[in-house]
């Protein structure tokens, strides 16, 4: 599954305010960033700060308060939403099933929707064979209101690898995920940013799985401020301290990091 | 829990076998029995009323299913939208006013009804049915829901102030439209050209519909006109449940529980959905109506009675037995 194009996306100067609003809360503000194919980036910052309204602004879902998001050669706005669905996918952070649907079908519909040519057989294998990658091959025919919090996610993001387009914008893919499929998560992303040369963007609070998983980092301290760059460069312990408010000790063991976070310490004044 | 809908083939051919079942037991019963009727009376009573009602309680189910996938609400039905209320006020308003003996008063009175508040419900939430891209998990259009319940209850304020003003003749007619009756349903041909339509215009591109029915801001995310498909798919139900009103009265739980009852024999998607949630209600309703006129004979009671009485039961089991 090879993207003919890649896509390069450019944040330039943009400012965010909460819910997209012209009233809401400023929650970044002159946010340059550049995230080529192939890189891995996370977001980073306390709840509030703004990593759920960014990945919306990023899937045009949300238009920034100030500046412009460039995805390819075209400015979001002039995209049309056929085509930006070709290029872009977006995996949120809650699901509503209000009918009974099989967990296959959803995730058929993210290729039938991109790919409305497809034969149905040929739709369902790819459903199927991506509810497999991501270990949820044996709840492909079970009703998607049935399952547990980490399954109903594991189909989300079969759902969104399966639209197959070079931009994975993911809110929280890991908060109902056990540890064994944190790292298959893990695995399955790197494999398909390598092979495929797709761009992810994805939102975090494990900071160990976030320096594991990321080539580049998104850090959003909540109180409008924001630095990105390489992922050494921003995971640091004084960043880090200074956004969530609580102490950060990191142990380096070659190109390792180990995050410690101090959760009984009372909160940083900063 | 595993879901594996049946074969679309068998699915058919048992919508082909109970059409023409329930057509033939709507023509052979009378309030005098059973049996062929004289050819007036079968051309001129109960030809049409079959008619009629296959294609109100298509209509019905038709808006109920439109309405469900495109709130995001199991519990949504055509009453809902205010349409069902308005016709409402606008059929008694046309029994109170115009003189008796007019052809086709009440009916007209019904469609001026459906239409008025079709409008209001719609310039008060065009808005928001274009714009609102819920961006959270909640189900959308709750915008077109309040002002849709808001509309039904000035209406239905209305109807209360006309009741108790009107003497008992008629209070008699009255009670009969309010209940649901197919009785005076001799045109049968509109409600079936505003099915049609309804049906044309939502099925088009009904696999939105269902991606609609997961999130509106995810639904954008994958190339569907979230505004465009929306307010298609509300007129489409708007014009559905006008003409059935307007024919046969307010019919409650066909539009409510018709979709369900598609959906527990596994016929889930949009595109099957449509089609045969309205089959069902057609003939639901031409059963119904078969019931209503024979049980009590030579009483022919409403058929909102039958179905309501069928209906309650059979979705209050359905409600009761969903996991939570």
């Amino acid at each position: 599954m090879s993207h003919n194009e890649s896509l390069p996306l450019h944040l330039e100067g943009v400012a965010l305010r909460a819910g997209g609003s012209p009233h809401g809360r400023l929650l970044c503000s002159g946010l340059d960033l550049q995230a080529m194919p192939g890189q891995r980036w996370v977001l980073l910052g306390p709840n509030g700060a703004g990593k759920s309204t960014l990945l919306m602004a990023i899937a045009g879902l949300v238009a920034p308060d100030h500046g412009r998001i460039v995805l390819g050669d075209r400015a979001l706005p002039d995209w049309r939403s056929e085509d930006l669905a070709k290029c872009r996918a977006w995996c949120p952070q809650f699901w509503l099933d209000p009918f009974p649907v099989s967990a296959w079908e959803t995730v058929a519909c993210a290729v039938l929707a991109t790919r409305p040519d497809r034969k149905a057989a040929a739709v369902e294998e790819v459903a199927r064979r991506w509810l497999h990658v991501l270990d949820a091959a044996a709840i492909a025919d079970k009703d998607v209101r049935t399952l547990s919090g980490g399954e109903r996610q594991r189909v989300a993001l079969a759902t969104a690898f399966a639209q197959a387009t070079p931009l994975l914008l993911l809110d929280e893919p890991t908060s109902h995920l056990d540890w064994g499929h944190q790292g298959l998560l893990q695995r399955v992303l790197k494999r398909w940013s390598k092979d495929d040369g797709g761009t992810a963007m994805v939102a975090v609070h494990d900071l160990n799985l976030a320096w594991t998983l990321a080539t580049h980092a998104l850090l959003l301290d909540g109180k409008g401020g924001a630095i990105c760059g390489p992922r050494d460069k921003i995971l640091t312990a004084e960043a880090l301290a200074l956004a969530y408010g609580v102490p950060v000790t990191i142990l380096e063991d070659g190109e390792a990091r180990w995050f410690r976070v101090n959760l009984e310490h009372p909160p940083c004044s900063s | 829990m595993r879901l594996k809908p049946p074969p679309l083939a068998l699915a058919i051919w048992v919508a082909a076998c109970c059409v023409p079942l329930a057509f033939a037991l709507g023509l052979l019963s009378g309030s005098s029995g059973w049996g062929w009727p004289d050819r007036d009376i079968l051309w001129l009573i109960r030809v049409p009323r079959v008619l009629a009602a296959f294609g109100t309680g298509a209509a019905l189910a038709l808006a109920g299913a439109l309405i469900q996938l495109v709130t995001r609400n199991p519990l949504s039905d055509p009453q809902v939208l205010g349409v069902t209320s308005g016709a409402s006020v606008g059929a008694l308003l046309a029994l109170m006013l115009l003189p008796a003996g007019l052809h086709f008063g009440v009916e007209l009175g019904a469609t001026v009804g459906a239409l008025l508040s079709m409008t209001l419900v719609f310039s008060l939430a065009w808005r928001s049915m274009g714009r609102g891209l819920a961006l959270s998990a909640q189900p959308g259009t709750v915008v077109v829901l309040l002002v849709g319940m808001m509309v039904s209850a000035a209406c239905l304020s209305v109807v209360d102030f006309i009741v108790t003003v009107a003497n008992d003749v008629q209070l008699r007619s009255i009670v009969f439209w309010m209940l649901g009756d197919l009785n005076g349903a001799t045109l049968w041909w509109p409600v079936w050209v505003a099915t049609g339509l309804a049906f044309v215009l939502a099925w088009s591109r009904a696999r939105e519909l269902d991606w609609l029915a997961r999130g509106d801001a995810w639904a954008w995310t994958i190339g569907v006109s979230v505004a465009h498909r929306r307010r298609i798919a509300i007129l489409a139900a708007c014009v559905a449940t006008g003409a059935a009103v307007a024919t046969a009265g307010s019919i409650g739980f066909v539009g409510l529980v018709a979709p369900h009852m598609v959906r527990l024999t596994g016929l889930r998607s949009a595109r099957h959905l449509l089609p045969f949630s309205a089959v069902f209600g057609g003939v639901f309703l031409v059963l119904a109506d078969t019931v209503a006129r024979t049980v009590v004979a030579p009483t022919q009671l409403p058929v909102g009675v039958i179905s309501a009485a069928v209906g309650v039961p059979l979705f209050l089991t359905m409600l009761l037995r969903r996991r939570a």
